[in-house]
């Protein structure tokens, strides 16, 4: 085992410039007006932000439930009967930041963020 | 275990346990989930310099045991449960080599270490790869976090000391 606490140090100091770093990619990152959905990892739905009209979408996962709420090509989880409420919490889906209700095991991201932009 | 170190390991817990409560009271940071400061492992913290492996092991689990029953919250136990074992594991290691003038450094690794268990248990539970944006901010957060924590548990170690 190393040590030296200088070595420790720059360890920390590593880790937490390439998060800063990692943080600030995410948040620039551009993405298209395409949403995926997904629940217990499986997509339960995909929308194009662009054509979608305004509505509410319910998600029921062992009896609770879900309301996305679609609007001016922006969508937001409205409400949710998990204890911690982040999904609310989170607003509308604007960056590379994911919607997540972990109780629910639902996830709502832009579909060029992951998978397809690996894809491609 | 003699009856005074199990007697002492109680009063760190529930020592823990009350600042785990008062700190659910405060607002979250971001709406991230299990994006929080985690006071409590100050007495982790502390406790990985004092006492020995199985010690620290059952203050940590009687901890995350009683503090999720207390916030209501039983599905963040698997978070809470994967993200401190991991935490623990290696600050145990790492206090062998980091002395104790270095406290925070090793809080700081033990706060990441957490926050690697918590995404891996999420990507298993939510079988998705979006829970992995939010593992950057995690760790950005943890290592201020666990340098504030680390820092604290610094201050007390020499001051106050209950191990023997």
């Amino acid at each position: 085992m190393i040590r030296s606490q200088k070595f420790w140090i720059a360890v920390c100091a590593v880790i937490f410039a390439v998060s800063v770093i990692a943080c600030v990619i995410i948040l620039t990152r551009p993405h298209g007006s395409k949403v995926i959905i997904k629940q217990d990892g499986r997509v339960v739905m995909t929308l194009d932000l662009d054509r979608e009209s305004d509505r509410t979408v319910e998600f029921v996962y062992e009896g609770r439930k879900n309301v996305l709420e679609i609007k001016n090509g922006g969508v937001r989880m409205l409400s949710a009967d998990c204890p911690d409420h982040v999904c609310v919490h989170t607003g509308w889906l604007r960056s590379g930041i994911p919607i997540v209700c972990l109780p629910n095991k639902l996830t709502v991201e832009f579909a060029d963020s992951e998978e397809d932009a690996v894809a491609r | 275990m003699n009856i005074k170190r199990m007697t002492v390991l109680a009063l760190l817990t529930s020592l823990a346990l009350i600042i785990f409560v008062v700190e659910l009271q405060m607002p979250p940071i971001a709406p991230i989930p299990g994006m929080k400061i985690g006071f409590a492992n100050i007495v982790t913290v502390y406790a990985v310099y004092k006492f020995n492996a199985r010690e620290c092991a059952l203050l940590l689990l009687s901890r995350i045991l009683l503090g999720c029953l207390l916030a209501g919250n039983m599905i963040s136990l698997i978070y809470s449960l994967s993200g401190g074992a991991l935490c623990l594991a290696g600050m145990l290691l790492l206090h062998k080599v980091i002395d104790k003038k270095h406290m925070w450094v090793c809080s700081i690794l033990g706060a990441v270490l957490h926050n690697i268990g918590q995404t891996v248990a999420a990507l298993a539970l939510m079988q998705t790869a979006a829970v992995l944006s939010y593992f950057p901010f995690l760790t950005a957060v943890g290592c201020v976090a666990g340098l504030f924590t680390g820092i604290c548990a610094q201050l007390v170690v020499d001051r106050i000391d209950l191990s023997d």
